[in-house]
């Protein structure tokens, strides 16, 4: 906060300047030691001057499967770290392997309450959780990106491969209707793709189910492979 | 003829009031602070909540301290009203709130009026108190830093 040289009095329209007004009866010589003492006022008067920093303009958080926070927000939360990679899988039987049917992907993340209000938002193991937020200073912005960085394929200990593309996911949420932020899709072979938005200062969140396509017949094996997901801010 | 008397009457009586509302009207001076110190730099302005929060105006809010000392002298031995005033300016609605250690009151004002901080008389040519403000306003008028000015100011009783 700086503190300003003075200001003139006359800045401030409508005001007097004169805070000790004399009267016309007194003699020449008070009249002008109450003039004196008038513009003595007059130019002495201040304003503060305080800047406005905006310290801490962006910050950004994105949860996929269980996150961090101190608390839910309406009791003061702050969103922190959580370095755990969870997984989702599925195990086919083999009477059914290849044959098409979709297999439902189960995970071990017990995220299943939104930070945003504490409301049981997912289903544990059937759905992963994902949300988050990002705040930016001025006028709304451009959304904020999602992305996901897929391998080519999940690969066994003999290097046997299952493409990614067999991996596909619907969206919801516990009482949601409409669009959701982060909606279904498919994982691409390979390559960075888009998994969705968020408005600036807004909480998104969504319950993603995976599923395997099933529809090949692999050799015998424990398949797996990782995918990153990024969130850019404009 | 009492219905001629009355119109008189009363267009005497308006006058009457209308030129004792006026003598009435206190003056209104800023008084010299530049004996005041600013204990920061700048005011670090922060989100008053980490997350986004559905039905607010996403506030940034930030804290400063300054040992305010105005000139008073003007004024010694009378009594008078000394209110802050937040003017209302740019980039747009901003509150202000303080506590101070008592020889003002705390309080706290949005930007376009002013309040109360003393009344009562003017016994030494310098009046003192620390205050600690805090600022508001909407993160979306904050993309930069913003300059705000506020004044203290003296009504004569």
């Amino acid at each position: 906060m700086d503190v300003t040289s003075p200001h003139p009095l006359a800045a401030e329209p409508g005001r007097t300047a004169d805070p000790g007004a004399r009267s016309s009866q007194g003699s020449l010589r008070r009249a002008l030691v109450g003039a004196a003492l008038a513009l003595a006022a007059s130019g002495s008067a201040s304003a503060y001057t305080a800047t406005l920093n905006p310290a801490s303009p962006q910050e950004i958080y994105l949860q996929v499967g269980v996150g961090s926070f101190t608390n839910d927000y309406i009791h003061g939360g702050q969103p922190g770290q959580n370095t755990t990679v969870n997984s989702v899988t599925a195990t086919v039987a083999p009477g059914v392997v290849g044959n098409k049917a979709p297999q439902a992907m189960t995970t071990n993340s017990t995220a299943t309450v939104s930070y945003w209000d504490g409301y049981t938002y997912c289903s544990v193991p059937g759905q992963l959780y994902i949300g988050g937020f990002f705040r930016t200073t001025g006028a709304a912005t451009a959304a904020a990106q999602v992305n996901a960085t897929v391998p080519a394929s999940l690969v066994d200990a003999s290097g046997d491969t299952i493409p990614f593309s067999t991996i596909s996911w619907t969206s919801s949420g516990n009482g949601d209707s409409g669009a959701e932020p982060f909606p279904g899709g498919t994982f691409v072979n390979g390559g960075v793709q888009n998994v969705g938005s968020m408005a600036s200062n807004t909480w998104n969140e969504s319950c993603w189910t995976f599923s395997y396509a099933n529809g090949t017949v692999p050799r015998v094996g424990t398949y797996s492979g990782v995918v990153l997901y990024t969130m850019t801010a404009p | 003829m009492i219905a001629a008397c009355r119109p008189t009457s009363f267009f005497l009586a308006l006058a009457l009031t209308i030129i004792w509302a006026c003598s009435a009207q206190a003056k209104s001076t800023p008084i010299d602070d530049s004996g005041s110190q600013a204990l920061e730099p700048s005011v670090s302005m922060h989100w008053k909540s980490a997350t986004p929060r559905p039905g607010t105006d996403n506030l940034m809010v930030g804290a400063a301290t300054i040992r305010v000392r105005i000139n008073v002298m003007p004024w010694l031995r009378r009594s008078g009203r000394i209110y802050l005033a937040l003017p209302a300016q740019q980039p747009g609605p901003i509150g202000l709130s303080w506590i101070t250690q008592g020889r003002f009151m705390l309080g706290q004002v949005r930007s376009g009026n002013r309040v109360l901080v003393y009344a009562g008389p003017i016994t030494t040519p310098f009046m003192e108190d620390v205050f600690k403000f805090q600022f508001a306003l909407a993160g979306s008028l904050l993309p930069r830093a913003v300059p705000v000015t506020y004044h203290f100011e003296m009504d004569e009783d």
